[in-house]
C-alpha cells in the first residue's frame, strides 16, 4: 500500500510574524520529518476550510521548523490569516523542482524580487549564503509597493546588506517621508553594468506583471532565455501532476516547476496572466 | 498484479473457447463477485448491478455504454483525507464489468498512466483498479458518433481485458486476455467448449465489417497529418474562437469523457472531523486555472477549447506516448449544441491546406 498522497501532515503554528499590512509569516513545526529543497512548494491546509500552495521562505537547512509567508489575497489566504499560535494546520509536499543550485555554481546570481515574491527568494538567499564561496556574487534587486510593504524588513534593511559578496539594492513604488532609497519599479534599479551577463544566472520571483517586465529587462541586458529562472505561480491543487489546474502548455507547474527557465515556457500563450 | 500490464499477449491465443449462452457465463461470474452489465435507458446504455435471481433481459450492447468507465475507478466525488487522523482507502471488493469496448479499455490504459504513475500512485484509484475484472465485448452496429478508428481504436478489444466476448450465429466466443481470465476459464472449464474454426472465421468477418462501417462513417473526417501535428500547427487558428460560439460551457464533454481526469480538492467540516474531498473538475470552467490574485491564463473560452484539445493530442502524447482520446464519441453525443471534435479537427486540417508550406512545421 502506497502512502496516501492527499493526506496532510499535522503541523503546529509556533510563531506568527506580521511582516506587512497584508503579509504574515507562520513558523510551523510538522509532526513528521519534512524535508524540502529551496524553491519547492508545499500545500497548506486549514482543516475544513481550504488548501493553497506556498513556497517556504525558510532555509531547507532548518529541518526542525519551516516558515511560510502568506499574503491575504483570496478566500483561503484570508482565512489563513485568522490562524493563531498553537493552532494545528496541515501540510503536504514538498512538490516540484527547486532551484537547480548546481547550475549556479561559479556564477553571479542576479535575483530580482518583488512583494510576496521575496518569500521563495528568502529561502534561496539563505541557502546561497550558507555556501557563498560557491558563487561569484549574489546581486539582489528587491522592490515593494511602499517601504511598509517590504517583508523581512530587519534582514532586507539590515544585516543582509552587510554580507560580503552580496550587492543589494531596494526600491519602492511609492516612498514615505523616511525613505531615502530609489523610487520606481524594480527594473529601475537593474543596470546592465551590474553583472557580467555571460557568467550570470537571473532568478525572478514576484507578481506576474513584475516578472514579465523583469524578464524583458534581463533579455535586453543580453541574458539568454535559458539563463533566466522563473518561479511560476499557478493554481496548483494536487501537487503531483494529475489534477490539471496548473498546466502551462505541456508542463504541470506543480511537477515540472514551479521553477522554470524562461526558455522552457516562453512560447506558450499568456504565461504572465 | 498491479502495474496493469496484462501478462498475456493477445497474439499468443492462450485460450479461445465458446459458450452457448451469455447468461451461463455471467451467472458464473456473478456467483463469485459483484457484476455490472449494460442496461438500456432510452437510446443509451448504462451499467447496472447484475442479479441472476431476477429474470431481467440481458443486453449485449452494440456500442459502448454512455457511462464512462472512470465512474467506477475515479468516482465523481470521494473522501481522500481526514484531518488530523489518516484515512486508508476503503477496502474494495472484487467486481466485474461486462460490456466494455475497446475504447473503454483504452481509456483505462490512459487513466492508469496518470493515476498509477510510479512516483505518485493514487491509492484510491489503485484499490479499485486492481479489483476490476474486465469482460469486454465486440461492437456491432456502431453509433454515428463512434470514431475510434480515427484515433487508433478498433470495434473489438485489442488488449487490456480479462475475458472478451464475441457474439456469433451460434453462441459466443470467449477469448482469454490475462492470467485472471485464464484462471476463470480453467476453473469453469465445464461451461466451455472449444471454439469451432468456422465461428472464429465468422467472428473475424463481423469484426472487419464493423470496422469498415466506422471507417466509412468517418472517412470525411480523416486528416492529412497526425492529429498532434495538425493541432500544433494551428495554435494561432481562429477556429477555436469560432467553434466556441456554439459552446454553452455546460462541461458535459469533460464529464462524460472517459479519459478526462481533472479534479479539484476541497476541504469540508464534518460533525467530528475535517475532510478533504476529491471531485471531478473541468478545464472548460472559466475559473479553472485562475489564481487567488485573479490572474487567469485561459479567460477566453476558445483558449480553453484549444487547451483541452492540445492536452488530449499534444501534451499528453508528449508525456505518455499515447493520445488522451479514444474516439468513443461520447462528447459528440453529449453536446446538444453540435460541437463535434471531428469537425473541429477537420476545420483545422482544411485551414492548414491553405497555409503556405513554410509556415507549417513538419
Amino acid at each position: 500500500m502506497n502512502k496516501n498522497l492527499y493526506q496532510p501532515i499535522s503541523s503546529e503554528i509556533i510563531k506568527i510574524i506580521d511582516e506587512s499590512p497584508t503579509i504574515r509569516s507562520y513558523v510551523i513545526v510538522p509532526e513528521e520529518p519534512f524535508k524540502f529543497e529551496t524553491g519547492q512548494f508545499v500545500e497548506l491546509t486549514w482543516p475544513g476550510v481550504g488548501e493553497a500552495p506556498f513556497t517556504p521562505s525558510s532555509s531547507p537547512a532548518d529541518t526542525e521548523k519551516m516558515e511560510i509567508s502568506i499574503m491575504k489575497v483570496g478566500h483561503v489566504t484570508e482565512l489563513l490569516h485568522e490562524c493563531e499560535k498553537g493552532q494545528k494546520i496541515g501540510i503536504r509536499g514538498p512538490y516540484g523542482n527547486g532551484y537547480p543550485l548546481d547550475d549556479f555554481i561559479g556564477k553571479h546570481v542576479y535575483i530580482v524580487g518583488g512583494g510576496v515574491g521575496l518569500a521563495p527568494i528568502r529561502s534561496l538567499f539563505l541557502t546561497l549564503i550558507d555556501r557563498i564561496e560557491d558563487f561569484k556574487s549574489i546581486v539582489c534587486r528587491f522592490g515593494a509597493r511602499t517601504p511598509d510593504d517590504f517583508i523581512y524588513k530587519e534582514a532586507v534593511f539590515g544585516h543582509w546588506q552587510e554580507i560580503e559578496g552580496v550587492d543589494m539594492k531596494l526600491t519602492v513604488d511609492k516612498a514615505d517621508d523616511n525613505w531615502k532609497g530609489n523610487v520606481g519599479v524594480v527594473t529601475t534599479i537593474c543596470n546592465e553594468q551590474d553583472v557580467d551577463v555571460s557568467n550570470t544566472v537571473a532568478v525572478i520571483c514576484g507578481p506576474p506583471i513584475m516578472m514579465k517586465f523583469a524578464t524583458l529587462k534581463m533579455l535586453e541586458f543580453g541574458f539568454k532565455p535559458a539563463q533566466i529562472y522563473l518561479s511560476m505561480e499557478k493554481n496548483m491543487s494536487c501537487g503531483f501532476g494529475k489534477c490539471g489546474h496548473c498546466m502551462i502548455g505541456k508542463y504541470y507547474v506543480c511537477k515540472d516547476g514551479p521553477v522554470f527557465t524562461y526558455e522552457q515556457i516562453k512560447d506558450y500563450p499568456n504565461i504572465w496572466d | 498484479m498491479l502495474g496493469m500490464r496484462h501478462q498475456i499477449n493477445r497474439g499468443e491465443r492462450v485460450g479461445i473457447v465458446s459458450i452457448s449462452k451469455l447468461s451461463v457465463l455471467l451467472n458464473a461470474v456473478a456467483e463469485q463477485i459483484e457484476l455490472y452489465t449494460p442496461k438500456k435507458i432510452g437510446n443509451h446504455y448504462t451499467f447496472a448491478k447484475y442479479d441472476s435471481s431476477i429474470e431481467t433481459p440481458l443486453h449485449f450492447n452494440n456500442v459502448r455504454a454512455y457511462t464512462p468507465i472512470k465512474d467506477f475507478l475515479f468516482p465523481l466525488s470521494e473522501l481522500v483525507a481526514v484531518f488530523s487522523k489518516s484515512v486508508e482507502p476503503n477496502e474494495v471488493k472484487p467486481f466485474a464489468i461486462f460490456g466494455l469496448k475497446d475504447c473503454d479499455l483504452r481509456s483505462i490504459e490512459i487513466l492508469d498512466k496518470v493515476f498509477l504513475e510510479e512516483e505518485f500512485q493514487d491509492p484510491f484509484y489503485q484499490r479499485r483498479r486492481e479489483k476490476l475484472f474486465i469482460i469486454s465485448s465486440d461492437c456491432f452496429d456502431p453509433a454515428e458518433s463512434c470514431c475510434c478508428t480515427l484515433f487508433g481504436g478498433r470495434p473489438f478489444a485489442q488488449s487490456g481485458f480479462d475475458l472478451n466476448v464475441s457474439k456469433t450465429s451460434d453462441g459466443f466466443i470467449v477469448e482469454v486476455g490475462s492470467n485472471k481470465g485464464r484462471d476463470f476459464v480453467e476453473k469453469h472449464s465445464q461451461l466451455f467448449t472449444d471454439a469451432p474454426e468456422a465461428l472464429l472465421i465468422e467472428r473475424d468477418k463481423t469484426r472487419a465489417k464493423t470496422q469498415k462501417q466506422i471507417e466509412q462513417n468517418n472517412s470525411k473526417y480523416e486528416l492529412d497529418a497526425p492529429v498532434n501535428k495538425v493541432l500544433e500547427n494551428s495554435t494561432d487558428s481562429e477556429v477555436f474562437d469560432i467553434e466556441s460560439q456554439k459552446c454553452v460551457e455546460c462541461q458535459a464533454c469533460t464529464r462524460i469523457c472517459p479519459t478526462c481526469h481533472c479534479f479539484y480538492l476541497y476541504d469540508t467540516r464534518q460533525k467530528d472531523y475535517f475532510a478533504k474531498m476529491k471531485m471531478w473538475d473541468s478545464c472548460m470552467r472559466m475559473a479553472y486555472a485562475a489564481v487567488a490574485g485573479g490572474a487567469n491564463p485561459r479567460k477566453v473560452l476558445g483558449d480553453r477549447i484549444k487547451h483541452r484539445l492540445m492536452h488530449k493530442f499534444s501534451y499528453f502524447f508528449d508525456r505518455y506516448g499515447i493520445d488522451m482520446c479514444v474516439g468513443c464519441g461520447r462528447c459528440i453525443d453529449a453536446d446538444s449544441h453540435g460541437m463535434d471534435i471531428r469537425v473541429v479537427l477537420k476545420k483545422l486540417n482544411e485551414e492548414l491546406r491553405t497555409k503556405p508550406k513554410a509556415e507549417v512545421a513538419k
